[in-house]
């Protein structure tokens, strides 16, 4: 059955983490990113040794090896998509063209986290804007 | 003369938005780029404000052909997070409404494939033997999409016996269309010129840029999260992983005519089979327990993967949802390049895209 197994690393570990990964065969599940209870930023390359998802985090850090050259797009994009969404930032990376963002976002507002407005104020505001 | 072609967002042609820049050389394209995010609706972010149960309703909404995938990936890991063991009869439940869902996926697909190639005939045909899968789903499930099977802790809704005998039947009735599409698929002269040697991945690219699913799979990849790391009730089950070598369009028809049976031979054991007892732990809202897990689920594209992160509250702390189409729309370009213009719409629908799913 399938498992998850956490295991940190220091961001120096990242690329020589998957080369090792990829001479062994193994498939890159995915890049995830998230600002973390504690406020601190947590990436995890997460790889399948089947069953097990092997999951290794490194938090604290907004930079990154961009780990491309060995996984082509099956690591550009979800890089890409972090520097969009996070700003994180992945040393090699191509981040001349965008990914998710408008074509003028990029241009006009820079790389870096969209402000989203959280549900609740956003019902607030709009019951306000109903009855005032 | 070289050209820049550009196709979409919003096109015709395309069923969902997206926008891919062909540059051409005469009729050939030399290199190809795609951009995505036109059906981006914030899901991962409305699921940070909802609980469990409201995020299963949500997530199902990703997309309207794999929704099923979504809410039992979804499941599968709040059920880890809080370590809840499922009721077998459940497990069950769920795995027939996944393969059932590939079934009519794969109907979808090929038809749409051969309506690409100009084969209407062949189209409506393979539409025509898809209701029949979408009638069992209804029967099962109450809906044609947007299933609402699954639910934290089980199934929702229980397979009674006179339903368990009429979907055996529909099983043996699918029998002979499948025969006859997978034999037309092979020897029909128009769909093989118009697609054997077309939007070819090898092996290595296809591994290189990590593929998955029924498109890794017709590239010679023998992978599928179902066999390689089990989960649910697919431990259960005896079934073969096609895997074709040739990676061009034809390849693509093959393999997912051919999972088709698959598809079919688990539904059957699954039903013949079927545990008695409860199909769910009952509907008592629970709190997402501290921690974070990775569930992998084979949906009809592909692998399908779900980060959860709970935070001992009612509502997600955060979830992260990758979708099969957003490892397998980085290989369209590399397959592109070297083909004709005309051949590019067969291309990009050959991998079975849902931007939808990628976007979320």
């Amino acid at each position: 059955m399938q498992e998850y197994k956490r295991i940190d690393i220091s961001r120096d570990d990242v690329l020589p983490l998957a080369e090792r990964m990829k001479k062994e065969g193994r498939f890159l599940v995915m890049i995830h990113g998230m600002i973390n209870k504690e406020g601190q930023p947590d990436v995890s390359w997460d790889y399948a040794v089947d069953p097990v998802v092997e999951s290794y985090h490194v938090v604290g850090e907004t930079s990154f090896p961009s780990i491309g050259a060995v996984y082509a797009e099956a690591a550009t994009w979800p890089e890409r998509e972090l520097n969009e969404l996070f700003g994180f930032s992945f040393e090699g990376l191509d981040t001349s063209k965008r990914l998710f963002l408008p074509e003028d976002m990029l241009e006009t507002q820079g790389r870096g986290q969209i402000m989203v407005t959280p549900l609740k104020e956003l019902v607030e505001k709009n019951v306000g804007e109903v009855n005032p | 003369m070289s050209y820049i072609i550009p196709i979409g967002p919003y096109h015709p042609a395309l069923e969902e938005p997206v926008h891919a820049r062909l540059y051409t050389e005469g009729e050939v394209i030399r290199d190809a780029e795609v951009f995505v995010g036109y059906n981006h609706r914030g899901i991962e972010k409305l699921a940070t404000e909802r609980n469990a149960i409201q995020t299963l309703v949500l997530v199902e909404r990703v997309c309207g052909i794999c929704s099923h995938s979504h809410a039992f990936t979804y499941a599968l890991c709040v059920e880890e997070l809080n370590g809840v063991e499922v009721p077998k009869r459940g497990e069950y439940i769920r795995v027939i409404t996944a393969e059932l869902e590939r079934l009519h996926s794969h109907f979808l697909w090929l038809g749409i494939a051969c309506h690409i190639i100009g084969h209407d005939s062949m189209f409506m045909h393979i539409w025509d033997e898809r209701e029949l899968v979408m009638d069992i789903l209804e029967e099962l499930t109450g809906n044609r999409v947007n299933y609402a099977m699954c639910t934290v802790g089980g199934a929702r809704r229980d397979v009674s016996d006179d339903l368990r005998r009429r979907i055996l039947e529909a099983c043996d009735k699918l029998k002979a269309p499948l025969d006859r599409i997978t034999e037309i698929a092979l020897t029909d002269k128009t769909i093989a010129m118009r697609t054997k040697n077309v939007g070819v991945l090898t092996r290595e690219d296809a591994l290189k840029l990590g593929a998955v699913g029924p498109h890794a799979r017709a590239s010679g990849v023998d992978i599928d999260v179902r066999r390689d790391a089990p989960y649910s009730a697919y431990g259960d089950f005896e079934f073969d992983v096609p895997v074709v070598e040739s990676g061009d369009v034809f390849a693509r028809v093959v393999v997912r005519a051919l999972e088709c049976y698959e598809s079919i031979k688990i539904i059957r054991q699954a039903l013949e089979n079927l545990p008695e007892g409860p199909i769910n732990l009952g509907a008592k809202l629970t709190k997402i327990k501290a921690g974070q897990t990775v569930k992998r689920h084979e949906a009809p594209r592909g692998q399908l993967s779900y980060m959860l992160v709970g935070d001992n509250s009612f509502n997600n702390y955060r979830i992260s949802i990758h979708v099969p189409s957003y490892k397998n729309t980085p290989t369209v370009p590399h397959m592109l390049r070297g083909n004709t213009v005309a051949d590019a719409g067969l291309i990009i629908a050959s991998i079975d895209p849902c931007f939808s799913c990628l976007d979320r």
